[in-house]
């Protein structure tokens, strides 16, 4: 009578970020299991987590008391492999291009999207997928700790911060040639068929054409690879948006609040280009103004009050010592 | 040489009695504990109510004796006067001495009693009210009240002379121990006080607590007892607290924030709470509901609770009754993502004197609901730290406050479970289960304490006790509801009866108790056998 779980035990769920920007999960850690998955045509209920933007343990596949955590055994997608749950990738682990374009993908993109998620862009995207849920405070809070721990992440400090922009930038352009020139007119990366390469660069397209903002610079180096761009989309109708149609056993909704349909016709492949560089001198210049005048006008204020201030209202007592007269 | 006793009565008779004099020395009850107790006549002047304006006058040159003598016999012929019937004052002014950093407006807020007293009766009665208000404070060292007559041409009068010490040293340090009866644990507590750091009669302390099931808690708090204007103090405490619930629901609490007590008197207390807690599992092993609920969460709450205790003692209450209800709102802010939830419990107590051995019946009911509000209430579930846990090793008779704890179970140690995370190691061992309490709570208790025939334990005040218990938590979120039945709830009772040793000592109560469990269900953490509880009063 007290127990409280009520689901079959073969029914897996995976528990993600919210949707937005049309995605089905727009955070760049949970659309690739999501894509992985739909690939596998594996049967699976989506359930949401936002009001837990900072955990790693996110996303993760549960079924009865069996559960796959992100941040375990690498990642829920090998842990899925090792339990013999979901493998796309049997034939591939020796092929010694697959293992690194794998690499590539999780180091260069996935600081590349980091990068331009939190510190490239104004932050209002990675506002959008991880903070709407909660009070704004506390959003705002995790939002500048998430902010700050990137870029210890990614090495950046105020010194080098565009040197590592560049290169951050660079290494993502070669890694877009690389997997253009790999994925030529296929259908897929490796031997037209799917594997979570597939899943994982293709969670990292969706999200850099759909979620980042279109002066991003990241995503007008994408939109130069026209192939990529035919693949992510043929790719995105075929698994998310005829699932979505179809009468699945999933449980998300649509927020209200999400951005109108951005199709291909849409995007130029010209973006326009954020004059950042002069805005940054700008803007150090106007800052280090700032800071002068505050700091002027605090040793004014202390200035006057140690002149001119000093003594305290005194209490003044009523001292009479002849107690039996008050008043005279 | 004229006596001033024997000019005739140009003014109203009882003014020429009036002799300054101290309202501590009066007093029948023991309520001036740090005071002097200095009887003032002898050494004050007496005063120039005589129908001739006098100037600051000295007692003519009598002998000291003689002086004693004529002082003596003005008080006595006042207290005679006073016992025949009500003598008539008023008190015309209150004069503060001794406050070099206290403003003065603080001691004045207390000392407004005296204003309107009509006899010298109520001014003694008054006096000593705004003696114990202003001792009450904890600013003070010492405070000396001392009556004085009015001016001459004032008949009827009198003045009050309030003489305060400040305290020497505001930094003050305590360790103390304490039972939480909300939190279902003891915490010891180590705070430092700083007093009076502005003169607003400000109070400022900080303290780390540390409680029995891990938890620990840093704070800093504030108490003024004047606010602009305000009737009762203010008081808001800043705190971080950190709750480890992982051997029971596998989960831990962080809470940073922020409460404020608005409203304080005898019988009700508001007070309205902001904070930002986040719900984490570092073990990796909660159970499905569990991970549902992890993650970060606004909570703004309001609570009103109102507490009625008449009976004789708390640690051993043998006479009388209590009643307390604490009703929270949370979701007080117009964001809809901050915690909305509805929380009320209540406790209900009543203890019958037997007679013999100082023996006496106690009787407690207590019950709880939680629910969620807002739009999709009825599937939404309930937040896991607002809801009810019942277990401890605190003592049901004196926690009130609300369904705690029965005899014999442990923390959390009965309601719905839900299983934990299998992880494949090669062992075949379920990983056990969590505890996720209820939305409903409900125990009863009752409590035959008395004293065991043997001096020496009377001596000590240790006692015996019979006891025997019953309680249930239920889920009614997520639709439940609909599944929940009076019948089964009361047929999914867990009981419990024993008998135990009641020592109290001065920091707490221990209860060395053979609990026997009547009717327990499979996951609850219950064992027949002998279990200590305890009980610190805060």
């Amino acid at each position: 009578m007290e127990q409280a779980g009520e689901r079959e035990s073969e029914e897996f769920t995976l528990v993600a970020r919210k949707p937005y920007f049309d995605l089905p999960t727009a955070c760049p850690a949970c659309l690739p299991l999501f894509i992985y998955l739909k690939l596998a045509h594996f049967p699976f209920r989506l359930s949401f987590n936002s009001i837990f933007p900072d955990s790693d343990q996110i996303p993760y596949v549960e079924s009865g008391t069996y559960v796959a955590y992100n941040n375990e055994n690498g990642g829920v997608i090998e842990r899925l492999k090792q339990d013999g749950i979901v493998d796309l990738d049997s034939e591939f682990h020796s092929v010694p291009d697959w293992v690194a374009m794998k690499a590539m993908i999780s180091s260069w993109l996935a600081d590349a999207m980091m990068y331009e998620l939190w510190v490239g862009s104004d932050g209002k995207s990675a506002c959008k997928i991880y903070y709407s849920d909660l009070s704004w405070p506390i959003g705002k809070v995790l939002f500048l700790k998430q902010v700050y721990s990137v870029k210890q992440r990614l090495g950046i400090t105020k010194g080098n911060a565009e040197q590592r922009e560049d290169e951050i930038y660079k290494r993502a352009k070669i890694a877009y040639g690389a997997l253009s020139t790999r994925l030529g007119d296929q259908n897929f990366l490796f031997d037209d068929r799917p594997s979570s390469l597939d899943a994982t660069f293709l969670g990292h397209v969706l999200v850099t054409l759909h979620a980042l903002p279109e002066t991003s610079v990241l995503r007008s180096k994408l939109l130069g690879h026209n192939n990529i761009i035919r693949y992510a989309e043929k790719l995105k109708m075929e698994l998310i948006e005829s699932s979505s149609s179809s009468s699945g056993p999933q449980i998300h909704s649509v927020p209200s609040s999400s951005t109108p349909k951005r199709g291909p016709s849409n995007w130029s492949s010209k973006p326009k280009s954020k004059p950042k560089r002069e805005k940054t001198e700008e803007e150090k210049k106007f800052k280090r103004r700032a800071k002068y005048f505050l700091a002027a006008q605090l040793l004014a204020v202390l200035l006057f009050l140690s002149v001119m201030g000093g003594s305290d209202a005194d209490d003044m007592e009523l001292d009479d010592e002849d107690e039996g007269l008050v008043y005279g | 040489m004229s006596n001033p006793d024997s000019v005739p009565d140009l003014t109203p008779p009882d003014s020429e009695r009036q002799k300054p004099f101290d309202t501590n020395e009066i007093d029948d009850e023991d309520g001036n504990d740090g005071d002097e107790n200095d009887v003032e006549d002898d050494d004050e002047d007496e005063d120039g109510n005589d129908g001739v304006f006098r100037g600051p006058n000295r007692p003519k040159p009598q002998s000291r004796e003689a002086r004693f003598r004529s002082g003596k016999l003005k008080m006595e012929s006042l207290l005679q006067r006073m016992k025949t019937g009500p003598v008539s004052v008023r008190v015309h002014d209150v004069i503060i001495k001794g406050n070099t950093k206290t403003k003065d407006h603080i001691i004045e807020a207390e000392t407004e009693l005296l204003n309107n007293v009509g006899s010298m009766q109520e001014l003694l009665k008054a006096s000593q009210i705004v003696n114990l208000r202003l001792q009450a404070l904890e600013i003070f060292d010492s405070v000396k009240i001392t009556l004085d007559s009015g001016p001459p041409e004032l008949p009827g009068t009198a003045n009050v002379i309030i003489e305060v010490v400040e305290t020497a040293n505001p930094l003050s340090g305590q360790i103390a121990a304490f039972t939480k009866a909300e939190a279902r644990y003891s915490t010891v507590e180590g705070s430092l006080k700083y007093k009076n750091l502005f003169g607003y009669g400000d109070l400022w302390d900080g303290s780390l607590a540390y409680g029995y099931d891990h938890s620990t808690e840093l704070s800093a708090g504030l108490y003024l007892p004047r606010f602009k204007g305000l009737v009762t103090p203010v008081t808001a405490r800043a705190y971080l607290l950190s709750q480890d619930w992982l051997k029971f629901s596998s989960y831990k609490e962080q809470s940073m924030g922020l409460s404020l007590g608005l409203f304080s008197s005898e019988h009700h207390d508001v007070a309205y709470n902001i904070a930002w807690r986040t719900l984490t599992d570092p073990s990796q092993m909660a159970s499905r509901f569990v991970r549902r609920q992890l993650g970060h969460n606004l909570l703004s709450s309001l609570k009103y609770t109102f507490k009625v205790d008449r009976r004789n003692s708390p640690m051993r209450p043998t006479r009388g009754y209590a009643f307390v209800s604490t009703t929270q709102l949370g979701g007080l802010v117009p964001d809809n993502r901050s915690l909305r939830f509805l929380r009320q419990e209540f406790d209900l107590r009543y203890a019958v004197p037997l007679g013999f051995y100082r023996a006496a019946l106690n009787f407690g009911v207590s019950g709880g609901v939680v629910f969620p509000w807002g739009n999709g209430f009825s599937s939404k579930p309930s937040s896991l730290p607002e809801r009810f846990f019942l277990g401890g090793n605190i003592s049901p008779v004196c926690a009130l406050g609300g369904p705690t704890t029965l005899w014999g179970f442990k923390t959390r140690g009965l309601g719905p479970t839900e299983p934990r995370r299998h992880v494949n190691d090669g062992t075949a061992d379920p990983s056990g289960v969590d505890f996720l309490g209820g939305d409903l709570a409900f125990t009863a208790l009752a409590d035959l304490s008395f004293d065991l025939p043997f001096r020496w334990f009377r001596e000590k005040g240790i006692h015996a006790h019979v006891f025997a218990c019953a309680g249930n938590v239920a889920k009614l979120t997520e639709n439940e509801y609909r599944n929940f039945s009076v019948q089964k709830f009361v047929e999914s009772l867990r009981s419990s009866v024993g008998v135990g040793l009641v020592v109290p000592t001065s920091f707490f109560r221990m209860e060395l108790n053979y609990c026997y469990i009547v009717k327990k269900f499979d996951h609850d953490r219950a064992k027949t056998g002998v279990r200590l509880t305890f009980f610190a009063a805060p």
